[in-house]
């Protein structure tokens, strides 16, 4: 591998990019607990009911019927108790097994063998690509790229099919899927800082259009009429509890023009992320950036482009057209390469300048020396192989 | 009359709830019609409430016993936020290439890059099909046959590798690659594997090493001594390292490295040295963009053109020459070129402007006096 990475800072880098990793799957099981819970106490007290009314009967002289219809009662609630519970738990269950195999996977990054070691750094840059790749919404190619390399399970990719289906509804202009979404997940979206700022009322829509009642339970009657902002009056949608804007849009669903909806599925996107707390951008793009800026040099953008290193990625031509607005390496100490064989010019190969003043290592001179002579590979100069003066780097 | 047989709980980790929840056995008997009417004997009145009470009791344990587990679930959260940082700083603003639509799509063509010199064909078309992104055929095409071949050494197909390496036999040599070697000799191991029956076929196959006998004489006496122990079979042998299937891992990436120097790649693809680079150099920029906003002193960081710090990336990602200054200690441009002295010091134009005193410089290495324009512009 051409990055030299030590034990000690694949854990640090691990530290920095591997905390979606295991958040996600930690949310979903801290759900599933607290839904198993809710079921459990629901279903538990129903049982305590039946058989507090079992124990009322018996301790009065009762008929065997009678009893024997109560106990029917008992046996039904527990049924559905066992039904419940089972569910529940297995779901636990299985959340919390997909946590553990996330964390035996980090795991692996400290392991002595070095081809383990080296498929582990592969691993990872695969599970940055598809997670890279389902937010950008090349929803097949991610889960292709992830079954080929044996990483499905290491990431999230049930999140984004859970938002992609939203998003695709929400451009069909149905708001029912994401209503939906909005309130399984209303516990945290309410904890999320969602705070409302008053708006100016919409020249198009008249103000108090919005009917209380319009059959969407569950939401505060209200809030019905908030009006939608003008567009010329600048974005400022993105501070109001969005999912009343939904109720709104439903409303008004035929007068309001694409535009808005994008601005939806957007304010979706990014509110989908802060409540799985995810950043807006992936980890692979901002890792990619951080080692672009680190290998990137002003040789590699020369107008002639006659200093680019065949191996140096960032001369590569794709590469080097992204990372242009990127900073530069910086480098307080030189390091010299030498341009006939790309090794380094050092106390073992000092660099040798030619009385054209291009620099060169002294092993190589040698290797190009033909009769005494060699000629500079830049500018095809010929000279003397004793033309060519020692040069000093401190 | 319901018949329940109730089993109390071991222990309380949620499989042995449901361990409980399997064994109530609720089966239903109807009610004989005679009984109806006729009040409870007290012995089964007894038994009822008995009942009645562990049914309570039990559920009441299973609902505190799941209660119990949730200090473990909060606290695997609080580990996970205290161990890991939730949030990853950019090296500049997060939208640097969203701003620009080009950069997506130059962003995805790196990426199908990518796939194809991984060999991840299929992917990669994927991927150009739904970012609507057109690769040339010859970009593809010599990754089409490296992946043909590959896919047949995955499942122990010699053949197309063999052909391929005698037809670049020339050009290996130079390499000093020894592949066409290993591709015959885990055909005849694989021949040996094959038992006492194959015997003759794999003395006669043997012939195949005749030119490769200088340069690996070791090895092919290793497995001429190994037919010793064919009938006794070679697991048992001390030859039994023969059959080791990491042969197969290293003949496919034996084959990719040479494959990719004949072609002029690297084995790794820009992409993943660069993402390599990025996972050293992101934990080094966020703690330093801590450091300075701990301390206040954000100015350090204004000038956006460079990096605050140097990363440290081992030296074969020197792929070009930086020359530093050793008295400024900064990098020289075009504007600011290396300067050689008359004793072969080289220092930047900025610095030898620095040190002119009375139109004669100093070298500040050695006690050398002499004239500024004699300091001649290098070029590494």
């Amino acid at each position: 591998m051409a990055v030299q990475e030590s034990a000690a800072q694949l854990s640090m880098t691990l530290k920095v990019q591997e905390y979606p990793t295991l958040k996600v799957p930690y949310e979903t099981l801290n759900k599933r607990f607290r839904a198993a819970q809710k079921n459990i106490d629901r279903e538990t007290s129903h049982v305590t009911m039946v058989v507090a009314e079992l124990e009322k009967t018996l301790s009065g002289c009762p008929a065997v019927d009678s009893v024997v219809s109560l106990l029917d009662g008992v046996v039904e609630k527990l049924s559905v108790l066992k039904r419940k519970a089972v569910e529940s738990i297995q779901a636990e269950d299985e959340s919390a097994k997909l946590c553990k195999r996330r964390i035996e996977h980090l795991k692996e990054h400290s392991s002595d063998q070095p081809a383990a070691a080296s498929v582990w750094k592969r691993k990872r840059m695969d599970r940055m690509m598809v997670e890279h790749l389902l937010r950008c919404g090349y929803y097949n190619t991610a889960v292709k790229l992830a079954r080929q390399s044996g990483i499905e399970d290491l990431v999230n990719i049930e999140m984004f099919l859970t938002a992609k289906e939203v998003e695709e509804s929400l451009e069909r202009r149905e708001t029912a899927t994401c209503l939906a979404w909005c309130h399984d997940n209303k516990s945290r979206l309410r904890k999320m800082k969602t705070c409302k700022k008053a708006l100016q009322p919409s020249r198009r829509e008249p103000a108090g259009r919005g009917a209380p009642g319009h059959g969407h339970a569950g939401l505060p009657a209200r809030h019905a009429h908030l009006p939608v902002q003008a567009p010329e009056s600048g974005v400022r949608l993105h501070r109001l509890p969005w999912f009343f804007l939904l109720l709104t849009l439903c409303i008004l669903s035929d007068l309001l023009d694409p535009a808005r909806w994008r601005m939806l599925i957007q304010q979706f996107r990014y509110d989908n992320y802060r409540l799985h707390q995810l950043g807006n951008n992936s980890v692979f793009t901002l890792t990619l950036q951080a080692g672009l800026s680190a290998i990137k040099t002003p040789q590699c953008y020369k107008e002639d482009g006659s200093s680019k290193s065949p191996d140096c990625p960032v001369c590569s031509r794709s590469l080097n057209k992204l990372a242009q607005p990127l900073p530069m390496a910086h480098c307080a100490n030189s390091r010299l390469v030498c341009k006939i064989s790309g090794d380094v010019m050092n106390e073992n190969n000092p660099p040798m300048m030619l009385p054209n003043g291009y620099v060169y290592g002294y092993n190589s001179l040698l290797s190009i020396r033909q009769d005494d002579k060699v000629v500079c590979p830049r500018t095809k100069e010929v000279f003397h192989f004793s033309q060519a003066e020692k040069v000093y780097i401190m | 009359m319901a018949d329940c047989s109730l089993d109390l709980p071991g222990s309380s980790s949620p499989p042995s709830h449901l361990s409980l929840l399997r064994s109530w056995d609720h089966r239903r008997v109807p009610p004989c019609p005679a009984l109806q009417g006729t009040p409870l004997s007290a012995t089964l009145s007894l038994v009822m409430s008995q009942c009645c009470r562990k049914i309570k009791d039990t559920v009441q344990k299973l609902a505190s016993d799941h209660k119990d587990i949730h200090s473990s679930v909060s606290r695997v959260g609080k580990a996970i936020d205290r161990n890991f940082d939730s949030e990853i700083c950019g090296v500049v603003s997060d939208a640097v290439w969203d701003a620009r639509e080009q950069q997506q799509q130059i962003l995805q063509m790196a990426i199908v890059e990518h796939l194809y010199q991984q060999g991840m064909l299929s992917v990669a078309e994927e991927l150009c099909q739904e970012s609507t992104l057109n690769v040339d055929l010859d970009f593809k095409q010599p990754f089409l046959e490296l992946n043909r071949i590959l896919e047949a050494l995955h499942e122990q197909d010699l053949g197309p590798a063999l052909e391929w390496a005698v037809s670049h036999r020339q050009r290996l040599l130079e390499l000093n690659s020894s592949l066409e070697f290993k591709l015959h000799r885990l055909h005849f191991i694989r021949l040996l594997a094959g038992g006492p029956a194959k015997q003759l076929e794999a003395l006669s196959y043997a012939r195949h090493f005749q030119p490769f006998a200088r340069l690996h004489q070791r090895e092919i006496q290793v497995m001429m001594g190994s037919l010793v122990y064919l009938r006794l079979g070679l697991e048992k042998s001390p030859y039994c390292h023969l059959l080791d299937s990491s042969h197969w891992a290293e003949i496919c990436e034996t084959f990719t490295r040479d494959a990719c120097s004949l072609l002029g790649l690297s084995v790794e693809s820009p992409l993943s040295v660069s993402f390599a680079s990025g996972c050293v150099a992101l934990p080094v920029l966020m703690n330093i963009k801590a450091v300075i906003e701990q301390r206040q002193c954000t100015g350090v960081w204004n000038h956006k053109d460079e990096l605050p710090i140097e990363i440290e990336l081992g030296m074969k990602c020197w792929y070009h020459s930086v020359f530093a200054c050793p008295i400024l200690r900064q990098q020289t441009s075009d504007s600011n070129p290396p300067i050689k002295l008359i004793c072969g010091h080289v220092i930047s134009r900025d610095a030898l402007n620095k040190l002119i005193n009375g139109g004669k410089l100093k070298c500040p290495y050695c006690p050398m006096e002499q004239n500024p324009a004699d300091g001649k512009r290098i070029i590494f």
